[in-house]
């Protein structure tokens, strides 16, 4: 018996609502749009609240399962069909129970091992890392894996516009929420694109986090610590010799040269960051695949976003390569996919 | 259509012990629950009948008293008295007659073929099989003692054979139907005979149910007195704690289709039966003894023709009754089948374990548990599954018990479920998890969501648990559920529609409706005659009727159509002008292909919805669609006109208006005396009068009419449309209409330039519309004209509610209840607009075909919540003894009467308790001879049990039974040795005393007594 390969059998995603474009996200939050445009670079994001109300519309769950709908109906399967669920949040609808678990239960999935990861934007690198293990190893032989985000509790619209510091700003210009899914499975459905490597490594030993996302409980929701914070020198510095060396990784392991990569999907931070990231990596024949200048920065739902567009553009054998890198604790992570 | 066709299981609904649909039999398997209890008060006083056997026996009678069963226990639904007899219609006198095994099943007949995302309607008249598998007939014991109350519907009520033809009669089902008897197997033999059916093409689809009510404590008492009724009331399968058979209730239906109909159809599958077949023991080892030769035989043959080994199975349903013998005979018959296979060992699990031995219905459920382990990949833990009965030795026959659940690998699986009778009849049956299937969904698609029910109060509940259950779906399957509530649940009489686009919107409007209660109930026209009212010119806004474009795929075909014909004429795309919002859609020239196209669009997808006017009426350019819909005038002639009528108009000078005046037209006419340059433009009702003209000449009158105190608004046009100002056209405009073919309309056509119907040899001929440009818009008599024929509905047709207000106050004066509907009520209709109309024609009585709101990937068919029935007509008979007089005497008692029987046996003296048998041979004999009532003179050593004393599987257990009771010390005989032992009378009595040896021996050891 040949060892199994893990097969991306399809994509799925969800971004809530609207696209918020700047001029929007200036009306109801104070964000610049001119300033948002030139130095953050992304034009449009999703939210699942309604900006304009400020009612929640969607949880992350409900996104979420959406996304793994439209993942299942890709794939041409049922609920049943899954063996396993693992999902990469860093905001979780609730820190219990585990939102993995209420995205099964709306999907009717059960008496499945799930798994959900505490993670940013190596999430859901890191999902599918889990995922193909689990298929490899035999345990499975159909994985739903799913990523999301979702910033409402954040968003704060009763604001006095004079108060808020630059570091604020960029955020709300910054991130936006989604969705995404994929089902992996070791019969080689949909696609046809097998999954060659993934790879995930803390590289974190004594450095600062670069983002923190706080949580607050009875004791000590008065306390003044920041929600979100982020230190954005150090991921402009960090961040793209962390993706260079993760493609190297990926490429060495698996025997590939630079020039036999179509396609790469680059870390992505804003529209512009990415943009200046992408270029100066590697590979400078291969395809780029960037999203968050339209969806926004929906942390672990941007690489499905990114496997999406791929999708569309990719047909034909080739290969392609992600890299993408969590500033929190300082994670890189990547993946490499090929079809003959 | 082959001989191996796979049948697929397209739909079900059960109500079992514990469990009142599938969702919480599921989930009662999932959890290993008990579903049973003590025997309610309704069926029969449990105590009465009851009769605890006492440890030490002196005798058979005192072990088994007569007329008493050993339990108080078993598996009963809820509320099998409740029925629905309205929604069926049928006289509540007629139901409480009926056997509830009939009233049940007529309801999960309903519910199961709702589940499989079909109207019961629409199996109307075709030949659609019904296979029920029943055994009870109780309800006819209870019923038809009393042979002078019996009337007609007793007759119908009663008899299990009414039970199929029951299900076809109400539900109008013209394929076989059959009540299938083939005691505990009864329900998978009925599988069995509907899957040959569907093979043979005798039926399409196929109703095949299980019933079993216990009404009575009959068998109750039969099976204790054959030793085979479990004290508890629970069949424990395969355990070491076994004990007999604990009796259970159920009704299930399954809805079962060939699995080509069903994927052509797309229709949802839970699983796929591959094989089944049916045997008997024929001369086994006593009529009521199970047959391990017959057993295998069937399973290895059903495999075999399934194609499969027991490598290839997945899990096996047992038929599992919990008796000794039972257990160990199917053991021994699977295992012969299953010891060879490679890798680890095959599930094995009976349903019994959770709530009995429901007879009648136990194959369906052993059935319906395997269908839903395929589906959801998981098979259901075994209850007593961690107190196995080593000696049946499951592990040395690959069998292994489930003590939890046990996920299915991916990609096809197999189970297998036994069902056997009392009397030999076997069935089998093979199954495979259904094929996988592509469906996409388009997300963000919108629908009306289509809820009706018999009556007010069930609307509600219905509403309810239909916007529970989309509350758990994922979104962007919110138009395919749309659609197949309109496919399943648009046929009755009280009704809500909600339409939406998105599912969450969708849920609270639904739960807002059942709080509201706004239904629009029993609107019902024996035969709805329609109108289409065509909107005129002043209608149009920029982006008009687009959201009919974007959501109604119909309607954007049928536009697409009519801009293509109007672009040659118009220079541009109507259809661009729309979509892309533009306001230079209020020009002439623009607006009237505009409105035309929008009237003749909208017209067309609601024809094609089935939706089809017997009139039409049209104001102003509104009758060139009209003209359209009644087939006076092309399509391709009918652009061609609008648009040189627009064109003409739009070339002559702007120097007219238009003036709405609250006067009636009589009032008015005086008024225009003497003012050449204008005329009376529309007479649109009571104080509803337009005139059109010269600007300055309007600007005086209106200061006239100011002074009178009578209002009167100008209307922003560019033009004075039907008024002498129109009169340089005119000319033009005929030649261009030369050519259109004077046809009669084929539908009445209320004109408003003659403001009535149009008679005899009138047409739409060039001068008709000539004299249209200049003359009023009688619009009030036309409708007037309308309102007073039979006409029901009225819908306006075009972007706007222009026409709706007038036709209202027209109405009642009238005398008119047609109700009145827009299509489009103007620029802030909502985007699911034509979803939300079809809704509210539907609520108003009429029948849209649905599907034209839907794409073909929309229109796929999900199992949707099936209804929930009324449950306040309740009848029930409880059971008593029907002809003896209550038994006064306690049985146990040492006087109790010897029953007329002849038993042989009873004449031995019984052995005096405390004393040792005088020998064994005599005391084997002796019981032999009592439980088969045998003369004692005849029977030899050389005498066979089973093939000379017609000894069965019952006999035998009693057998053993009596011998443990008279010899205590030989303790628990297993079952496996006396049946090896049981061949002569020789052989029975050489293992006893073996046995009693071996035993003496045991008691002399001081150790062996610890």
């Amino acid at each position: 018996m040949t060892a199994p390969t893990a097969h991306l059998a399809s994509v799925g995603t969800c971004l809530p609502g609207e696209p918020v474009d700047n001029a929007t996200l200036a009306k109801f939050v104070g964000v610049d749009e001119t300033w948002a445009e030139m130095f953050i670079g992304n034009t449009s994001r999703y939210f699942a609240v309604d900006l304009a109300t400020g009612q929640v519309r969607y949880s992350l769950a409900d996104i979420a399962a959406t996304a793994a709908d439209r993942a299942l109906a890709e794939a041409g399967l049922g609920p049943s069909d899954i063996d396993c669920v693992v999902m990469g949040t860093a905001t979780p609808d609730h820190l219990m129970p585990a939102t993995v678990n209420l995205v099964a239960d709306r999907l009717g999935i059960d008496n499945v091992p799930t798994y959900q990861l505490q993670s940013g934007c190596a999430g859901a690198v890191q999902a599918l890392d889990v995922a193909r293990t689990l298929l490899l190893a035999g345990r499975c032989a159909t994985v739903l894996v799913i990523g999301g985000d979702v910033c409402a509790k954040h968003l704060e619209r009763d604001f006095d516009p004079g108060s808020r510091t630059s570091a604020e700003l960029v955020n709300y210009a910054l991130f936006g929420d989604g969705a995404g899914a994929a089902v992996l499975s070791t019969d080689p459905l949909g696609t046809g694109i097998a999954i060659r490597q993934v790879l995930n490594r803390l590289v974190g030993l004594g450095r600062e986090p670069g983002q923190i996302i706080d949580w607050f409980g009875l004791g000590d929701r008065h306390s003044d610590r920041p929600a979100v914070s982020e230190d954005y020198k150090a991921i402009e510095e960090t961040v793209p010799p962390l993706a260079q060396q993760m493609f190297w990784e990926l490429l060495g392991d698996l025997g590939w040269g630079a020039d036999q990569v179509d396609f790469l999907l680059p870390p992505q931070l804003s529209g512009r960051m990415s943009d200046r990231i992408s270029a100066a990596m590697p590979a400078p024949g291969a395809r780029r695949i960037n999203v968050v200048r339209t969806v926004g920065n929906n942390g672990n739902a941007l690489p499905f976003l990114q496997l999406a567009e791929l999708l569309s553009q990719w047909d034909g054998p080739g290969r392609a390569v992600a890299v993408a890198v969590e500033s929190s604790k300082w994670i890189k992570s990547g993946f490499a996919l090929e079809r003959s | 259509m082959t001989v191996r066709e796979p049948i697929a299981v397209v739909g079900l609904d059960c109500r079992f012990p514990g469990a009142r649909d599938a969702q919480e039999y599921w989930a009662l398997l999932m959890d290993g629950r008990d579903g049973t209890g003590r025997v309610p008060e309704q069926r029969w006083d449990a105590e009465r009948y009851h009769a605890v056997p006492p440890s030490a026996p002196q005798s058979a009678r005192e072990a088994r008293p007569p007329g008493r069963s050993n339990t108080v226990r078993g598996g009963f639904i809820h509320d099998p008295d409740a029925f629905d007899p309205a929604f069926f219609g049928i006289a509540p006198r007629e139901a409480a007659a009926m056997d509830p095994q009939q009233r049940l099943l007529l309801q999960c007949s309903w519910r199961a073929i709702e589940d499989a995302a079909i109207a019961p309607q629409d199996l109307a008249g075709t030949a659609t099989g019904v296979f029920v598998g029943v055994m009870a007939n109780e309800w006819a014991y209870l019923a038809l003692k009393d042979y002078d109350t019996i009337t007609a519907r007793y007759g119908s009520g009663n008899g299990y054979f009414m039970g199929a033809n029951r299900v076809s009669y109400h539900l109008d089902l013209k394929g076989p139907s059959l009540a299938v008897d083939t005691a505990c197997s009864s329900s998978l033999v009925a599988v069995h005979l509907a899957m040959n059916s569907l093979r043979w093409g005798e039926c399409d689809h196929a109703l095949v149910a299980g019933t079993n009510l216990i009404m009575t404590p009959v068998i109750n008492i039969f099976y204790t007195q054959a030793g085979l009724s479990a004290p508890d009331g629970r069949c424990k399968p395969f355990s070491a704690a076994a004990d007999g058979i604990g009796r259970a209730e159920g009704v299930a239906v399954l809805m079962l289709r060939r699995l080509s109909d069903a994927l052509a159809d797309r229709q949802p599958v839970y699983a796929v039966l591959k094989e089944t077949g049916s045997n008997q023991d024929g001369r086994s080892n006593g009529i009521t003894a199970p047959n391990r030769w017959a057993q295998e035989q069937l399973i290895e043959s059903v495999w075999q023709r399934a194609g499969i080994t027991a490598d290839d199975i997945g899990f096996i349903e047992a038929h599992g009754t919990g008796t000794l013998l039972g257990d160990f005979i199917e053991a021994q018959a699977l295992g012969r089948l299953t010891s060879g296979r490679s890798g680890g060992s095959v599930a094995l699990g009976s349903v019994k374990s959770n709530f009995g031995h429901a007879e009648g219905a136990a194959g369906i459920a052993g059935l319906i548990k395997a269908v839903l382990a395929l589906h959801h990949r998981t098979v259901p833990p075994s209850r007593f599954a961690h107190d196995e009965n080593p000696k049946l030795d499951l592990p040395g026959q690959r069998l292994s018990l489930l003590k939890s659940p046990l996920r299915l690998p991916s990609g096809t699986v197999h189970a297998a479920v036994s069902s056997f009778g009392m009397g030999g009849s076997n069935a089998h049956a093979v199954l495979a998890s259904a094929p996988r299937v592509v469906h996409r969904t388009r997300p963000g698609a919108p629908g009306v969501f289509t809820v009706s029910a018999r009556g007010p109060e069930r609307l509600r509940a219905n509403l309810l648990a239909q916007a529970d259950a989309l509350s758990r779906r994922p979104g962007d399957q919110l138009a395919q559920l749309c659609w197949t509530s309109n496919r399943v649940k648009s046929r009755l009489p009280h009704r809500v529609a909600v339409a939406a686009a998105d599912l969450p919107t969708l849920v609270a409007e639904l739960r807002k409706a059942a709080e509201r209660g706004d239904e629009r109930g029993a609107t019902r026209r024996a035969a709805p005659s329609v109108a289409f009212a065509f909107t005129g010119q002043g209608a149009q806004h920029p982006g008009m009727a687009a959201q009919w474009y974007r959501s109604c795929p119909a309607y954007a075909l049928h536009f697409d159509e009519v801009d293509k014909l109007l672009a040659p004429h118009t220079g541009q795309s109507v259809r661009d002008l729309i979509l892309d919002g533009d306001p230079e859609i209020h020009r002439a020239r623009l607006a009237q292909p505009a409105l035309f196209a929008v009237g003749y669009a909208m017209a067309a997808t609601l024809t094609e919805a089935g939706i089809k006017p017997s009139y039409v009426i049209g104001h102003s350019i509104g009758e060139f669609a009209a003209a359209c819909v009644a087939g006076a005038l092309d399509p391709a002639d009918a652009a061609r006109l609008v648009a040189r009528r627009g064109e003409l108009m739009e070339t002559l000078p702007e120097d007219g208006g238009m003036l709405a005046v609250a006067l009636d037209a009589a009032e008015v006419e005086p008024l225009l005396a003497g003012r050449q340059r204008l005329g009376l433009a529309a007479v649109n009702g009571p104080r509803r009068t337009v005139v059109a003209g010269d600007l300055g000449e309007l600007t005086a009158l209106k200061a006239e009419l100011t002074e009178r105190k009578v209002a009167a608004r100008p209307l922003t046009v560019s033009h004075a449309f039907h008024s002498p100002l129109m009169q340089p056209m005119v000319e033009e405009f005929r030649r261009a209409c030369a050519d259109v073919s004077d046809r009669r309309p084929n539908l009445p056509f209320l004109s408003t330039v003659h403001g009535r119907e149009l008679t005899g040899d009138q047409t739409l001929d060039a001068d008709y519309w000539a004299r249209q440009i200049t003359a009023p818009v009688r619009f009030a008599e036309a409708a007037h004209a309308l309102l007073t024929t039979d006409i029901t509905h009225v819908v306006e047709i075009g972007p706007a509610s222009v026409l709706t207000p007038l036709l209202a106050r027209l109405r009642t004066a009238a005398g008119s209840t047609a109700s009145l509907h827009t299509a489009h009520p103007g620029e802030h209709a909502p985007g699911h607009r034509p979803q939300q109309l079809f809704g509210e024609l539907w609520c108003a009585g009429l029948t849209p075909d649905w599907d034209v709101l839907y794409t073909e990937s929309d229109r796929l068919p999900r199992r949707l919540p099936p209804y929930l029935f009324d449950e306040s007509f309740r009848a029930w008979r409880s059971g008593s003894a029907p002809d003896r007089p209550e038994p006064s005497v306690p049985p146990t008692g040492a006087d109790a009467a010897v029953p007329p029987l002849t038993d042989r046996g009873e004449s031995c003296p019984p052995t005096p308790a405390g004393e040792l048998p005088d020998s064994l041979a005599a005391l084997a004999r002796r019981l032999v001879c009592r439980v088969g009532g045998h003369d004692p003179d005849l029977l030899h050593d050389d005498t066979r049990l089973h093939e000379d004393l017609g000894f069965d599987s019952i006999q035998a257990m009693e057998l053993k039974t009596r011998i443990e009771s008279e010899l205590p010390q030989l303790g628990t005989l297993p079952v496996e040795e006396l049946l090896e032992s049981m061949r002569t009378v020789g052989d029975l009595v050489r293992y006893l005393r073996d046995r009693d040896l071996a035993d003496a021996a045991v008691t002399l050891t001081p150790e062996g007594t610890g």
